[in-house]
């Protein structure tokens, strides 16, 4: 808690020397958190179908991957296709990174904060130029793929289950994207921004989560 | 449907770990009481060359042979016998040592004085169970229907060869015939050759099927140049007919593996709809993926778009003439 708000709020105060020091802390806690859920789903079936269901089966993968194909989607067929091609590219991109190197990711209230805002996007039906819709999907893409390839850097088969991971990000974003862009109907485009609105309210439960560590 | 992306039949070949399609044989053990606490064992391993796979069950709890281990070989597997004395075996954890550095299965078929019949499908991901009190019909039939679903998406052969229909059927009527064909005519043969009614060498079979793959290559190659053929117009009938020789294959993977003759209905029903399960999943994935690309209206360049067909010729040559080499003892 900021010090000067504890001090409003009659709680004891601290030395602004070990605030520092506590904050720092707590910084570095939230910083160093990892993703909710970082070990490979098995599926009995090996490696490559352990990484075709991991992103459907990781909340924390799946919805910021489906508010980008919602976002794109909605963005008609063109901005479909480029994040179509980047999205899952980048994911792959990103993982090999990640096994490579096994450095800490981005935090987890980072992703959460991305997700939340990618359901806002869709929810309040704005439309971003390409270029930014393309770059979201370039960040999200790598710096979730980091984590999960850093995640299975230590399991056998991680090479066969990384593109496992990258065809089924590839088949979730074209059945998606190809469903939405089709859609005209009034109420049809409003299920879909109800969508987003609920994907915005998970990502900012997933951020409370990852500020409490 | 006949734009069906590279990457997607890469995704069925990448699908299947090991270098040879089809040939996911599973390991077979059955323990079969024979006098209270006594169990005469069958322990059946695939061979690769003139080795067995380096594969041994274990027990957590006491289990011990008393009598000496008989090795014989038959065509691609090894098969011991011997006699385990086990006092409790109910309660104990079966493992597969060595499992778990495979891409095989082991059928497991505990049969007791009693009646009762415990059996599990051991993976590698999954290398031990604990021995059941008493199994229920629908766990039986639960391993069966995985099993069934494994060996279709472990089937490189067999998906190529569903997905070159689904490059030649034009439309969504001929589609749901064609699938409707392959279906019935697998299913026809699977169940005259589990029951014993008919038998399919394996290395011929398995010629055989190949050279269905590599039959469609050229015919999708005569829809790219305009032409037409009896497999164009009907592919029904191609599916019915190479229908027969995969279901003989999916036989050969479900008897190869030991079938519980008590179960063999439950078996060989949820085997099927094991297969059919993941057939379906398959056929209705490329069919959705098509779809979205027509609706994000994608236009892939003629080598992408030409590269499924290229891939199931190709796969469809090479497995042609890998399994005639082994059919003829050119290479092992």
């Amino acid at each position: 808690m900021n010090p000067r708000r504890r001090r409003r709020a009659g709680g004891p105060s601290l030395p602004p020397g070990r605030v520092h020091v506590r904050t720092a802390l707590a910084a570095a806690a939230v910083l160093a958190a990892g993703p909710a859920q970082a070990h490979l789903t098995n599926s009995g079936f090996g490696p490559f179908y352990d990484g075709l269901a991991h992103p459907l089966l990781s909340p924390e993968d799946i919805l910021p991957a489906v508010a980008m194909t919602l976002l794109a989607g909605l963005g008609g067929a063109r901005c479909g296709r480029f994040v179509l091609a980047t999205l899952p590219l980048a994911w792959l991109t990103g993982m090999v990174g990640g096994w490579a190197l096994g450095l800490p990711g981005a935090p987890a209230w980072l992703l959460a904060i991305m997700t939340a805002l990618l359901g806002a996007l869709v929810a309040s039906d704005l439309r971003p130029p390409l270029t930014l819709v393309v770059a979201a999907a370039a960040a999200i893409g790598a710096l979730h793929g980091y984590d999960n390839g850093r995640d299975l850097a230590a399991t056998t088969g991680a090479l066969v289950a990384i593109i496992g991971i990258a065809c089924s990000l590839f088949a979730v974003v074209s059945l998606v994207t190809g469903q939405i862009v089709v859609v005209k109907a009034q109420w049809a485009r409003l299920a879909v921004r109800i969508c987003g609105s609920w994907i915005a309210a998970v990502g900012l439960l997933m951020f409370g989560w990852a500020m409490r560590g | 449907m006949r734009k069906i992306v590279a990457a997607f039949a890469c995704l069925v070949l990448l699908a299947r770990p090991a270098a040879h399609a089809d040939e996911i044989r599973p390991a077979y053990l059955e323990l079969r009481e024979v006098a209270p606490g006594e169990f005469d064992v069958l322990w059946q391993t695939p061979m690769m060359g003139d080795a067995r796979l380096d594969l041994e069950p274990e027990f957590s709890g006491e289990a011990v042979p008393v009598s000496p281990v008989v090795t014989r070989t038959v065509p691609g597997n090894a098969i011991r016998t011997w006699t385990l004395r086990a006092p409790a075996l109910r309660g104990q954890t079966l493992r597969i040592r060595g499992l778990e550095r495979t891409v095989t299965d082991v059928l497991t078929r505990i049969a007791f004085l009693d009646g009762t019949v415990a059996i599990n499908v051991l993976q590698p991901a999954t290398p031990s169970v604990v021995v059941q009190e008493r199994q229920s019909r629908l766990a039986l039939a639960r391993s069966y229907v995985v099993y069934g679903i494994q060996h279709i998406i472990f089937g490189a052969d067999h998906l190529l060869f569903v997905l070159g229909l689904l490059l030649i059927v034009a439309d969504r009527w001929m589609l749901i015939k064609t699938v409707t064909s392959f279906t019935v005519a697998h299913s026809i043969t699977l169940v005259v050759a589990t029951l014993g009614f008919a038998h399919a060498p394996v290395e011929p079979l398995n010629a055989a099927i190949a050279l269905s793959i590599l039959f469609l290559g050229p015919e999708i190659a005569r829809i790219w140049r305009g032409e037409t053929s009896l497999t164009i117009r009907a592919p029904w009938l191609v599916a019915f007919v190479f229908g027969l020789l995969h279901g003989f294959g999916f036989a050969g993977a479900l008897t190869g593996a030991g079938l519980p003759r008590g179960d063999l209905a439950v078996a060989l029903l949820t085997f099927n709809i094991g297969v059919e399960i993941g057939q379906i999943a398959f056929v209705l994935l490329v069919v959705a993926l098509e779809r979205s690309f027509r609706q994000l209206e994608i236009s892939w360049p003629p080598l992408i778009a030409r590269a499924p067909g290229y891939l199931i010729g190709s796969a469809g040559a090479f497995w042609t003439i890998q399994r005639t080499a082994i059919l003829f003892g050119v290479v092992q």
